[in-house]
């Protein structure tokens, strides 16, 4: 399987609370249709990771950050970055990149539908019955001219999945879009968006703090290490396989 | 243009969703927006009319000469033909300047000062036609009431004179075609054509007018000479320099200058204070609106964000608060209009009975409205732009966690 995402020596820090963190990613390479978990307490950084893969979060520093999203075509997303080149970024999350948030980020002007459609509207794509279908499988058909604001939380999360991936990207990301659930819609869930992503071959990258959840779910699973460096000054994340 | 399409729908979509949110921000903008218009409405109408009436006042502008002087025809044709006079007209001789008025609705002749008239003439202004020919006449309407008379009667006008050796008397039939207001004079005139007036002047010293068959010595002098002459500067700022010139020219004149000095000296004063009204009032407009809706593009960041996240370019996420702030732009100056209208109304006629005839109080031309709204549309689109800029270099990862 060729490799989506290669990162080597990837930095990012932050100054919060007065407190320095930074991240570190030294070396990591996601393969097409691979099924990655960032495991790793809350506050440890997965979110940012995941944005940064994402291309919402430049890294401070990288030897290398690449993304070949097709296979073929290579997007050194570093460089990018350093150019400002944020339409063509943009244009690459557009086309390849779904992202499911936590408290699922729907729009909460547009109904189910429209919020579904909106990644498929926005690259022209027609309109078919895929929308429908994957709406069936997820179980939310019959909540799709209703607005967000009307659904549980667990139907929130579905719908955010079912647009994250309405345009068929090649990548999904989704960060603990399961955390604000009870188990067993947790579990549910995650069980249809696995069979989803392995029929329509995406490579999906999630960040969890819920280690038995994903040992169970027997993904590949990068881990976070942390420490504190120069004089406690700085609390450092590390994530390696 | 696929994404400009989208975000005009999104932008509405969300407006309309949080139209509780949409409408405070309508009614805070209209409620600034509403009371200067009506501040404008009354500068534009009773304050303006107001000093357009003093500064047009005729006796403002009259410029009256002193004793008698000897003007001809192409005098009064140099001084017609300028453009800081606008009127100007002949006096004869004020004891050849009487005529005798009789109406069959009262019981008296009234003994009536004549004054030559024509098109333009200040006093008369209001009216419509002026007397042409021998037989026409406007009066005062001090001397209409005396003769119990109205427009469209006929009264009978009569001239005395002592011609070798015997008293002899003119009647002529004259028809009333207007009766002047109140104000324009309160002594007994008629307003005449020059022409009538010069044939009564001829008839006292004795010469004959052929036209109304008024015998006497036929005319020997060659120009006509006048004694005096009735005149109107354009606007009372012409005023001085007029009276000036004509005491250069050895003419004595007199002019109410030190009213002219206070009418300017109050027009300036209320235009300064207005200004100051109105400049304080836009600073403030824009402030409050500017501050409300740049407040709106920090709270819209997070939605700003998912947009940019599922594939909106920068530069359009600006357009997305800023055509939300060119609806409430819009809609608050819509409701804005609306409330002044009503008070526009209300004041008018709330003081109608108050008024001289066809004076407004409160008052806006449809070009006022465009301003207004042009302003607005400036402000707000100037606020959003900047609070939108600032949100579109935000990265998009910014503003996903508060959710």
């Amino acid at each position: 399987m060729s490799v989506i995402y290669s990162l080597k020596n990837v930095v990012k820090s932050r100054v919060l609370d007065g407190a320095g963190f930074r991240l570190q990613v030294p070396s990591v390479e996601i393969k097409a249709q691979e099924n990655v978990a960032l495991v790793g307490h809350s506050g440890c950084g997965k979110s940012t990771l995941l944005d940064m893969l994402a291309l919402a979060l430049h890294p401070d520093a990288a030897d290398e950050f690449n993304l070949s999203p097709q296979g073929d075509d290579t997007f050194n997303i570093d460089t990018l970055w350093k150019k400002k080149k944020q339409n063509v970024l943009a244009k690459i999350r557009k086309q390849h990149i779904g992202y499911v948030l936590q408290q699922g980020g729907l729009l909460p002007y547009l109904t189910v539908r429209e919020n579904i459609e909106l990644p498929r509207k926005l690259m022209n794509m027609p309109e078919d019955d895929s929308t429908h279908s994957i709406a069936r499988v997820m179980g939310i058909h019959r909540q799709l001219d209703k607005l967000p604001g009307l659904l549980s939380a667990g139907e929130r999360q579905r719908v955010a999945f079912t647009r994250a991936i309405s345009h068929r990207p090649s990548i999904l990301l989704a960060d603990e879009p399961t955390a604000s659930l009870d188990p067993i819609t947790a579990r549910k869930i995650m069980a249809v968006v696995m069979e989803l992503v392995k029929g329509l071959k995406i490579t999906m990258i999630t960040a969890s703090h819920d280690w038995a959840h994903v040992y169970k779910m027997d993904l590949r699973s990068l881990h976070q290490e942390a420490e504190v460096v120069e004089n406690g000054n700085i609390y450092q994340s590390t994530f390696r396989d | 243009m696929n994404q400009f399409n989208k975000i005009i729908s999104l932008s509405f979509r969300d407006y309309s969703h949080e139209w509780r949110m949409s409408g405070c921000f309508v009614l805070a903008l209209a409620s600034v927006l509403a009371p200067m218009m009506i501040l404008f409405g009354l500068k534009f109408g009773i304050v303006s009319s107001m000093i357009t009436g003093l500064i047009e006042n005729p006796s403002n502008r009259e410029i009256r000469a002193v004793g008698s002087g000897r003007y001809e025809q192409t005098w009064f044709d140099e001084y017609a033909g300028r453009k800081d006079i606008a009127f100007i007209i002949p006096k004869t001789r004020s004891l050849a300047a009487t005529i005798q008025l009789k109406s069959d609705k009262a019981g008296r002749i009234y003994s009536t000062e004549l004054f030559a008239t024509a098109a333009n003439d200040p006093l008369l202004k209001d009216l419509e036609t002026k007397p042409q020919g021998f037989y026409q006449v406007i009066l005062s309407d001090t001397i209409a009431n005396k003769l119990n008379i109205e427009q469209g009667d006929r009264i009978d006008g009569s001239l005395v004179r002592q011609f070798k050796g015997k008293r002899e008397r003119v009647h002529i039939d004259l028809q009333v075609i207007d009766v002047a207001p109140a104000h324009v004079m309160s002594r007994n005139v008629a307003f005449v054509s020059l022409d009538l007036l010069l044939a009564t002047e001829s008839f006292k010293d004795g010469r004959a007018v052929a036209e109304l068959n008024w015998s006497g010595n036929v005319n020997t002098e060659a120009l006509r000479v006048y004694p005096s002459f009735r005149m109107y500067a354009r606007s009372i700022g012409n005023v001085e320099k007029l009276v000036n010139e004509l005491e250069q020219e050895g003419i004595n004149v007199k002019a109410n200058i030190a009213e002219i000095k206070t009418v300017q000296s109050i027009d300036q004063n209320l235009s300064i204070i207005f200004w100051i009204i109105a400049c304080v009032g836009a600073v403030g407009f824009s402030f409050s609106l500017g501050a409300s809706l740049w407040a709106n593009v920090d709270r819209k960041r997070k939605e700003l964000s998912i947009l940019r996240l599922v594939g909106f370019q920068g530069g359009k996420i600006i357009l997305f608060p800023v055509l939300q702030s060119m609806y409430t732009g819009l809609l608050g100056w819509l409701l804005a209009v609306l409330i002044y209208l009503v008070a526009e109304q209300t004041i008018n006629q709330l003081l109608a009975p108050n008024l001289e005839i066809e004076q407004v109080i409160c008052y806006l031309l449809p070009q006022h409205f465009f301003w207004a709204l042009g302003l607005t549309m400036f402000v707000a689109a100037t606020a959003a732009i900047l609070g939108g800029i600032r949100a579109s270099r935000i990265e998009p990862s910014d503003g996903l966690r508060d959710i």
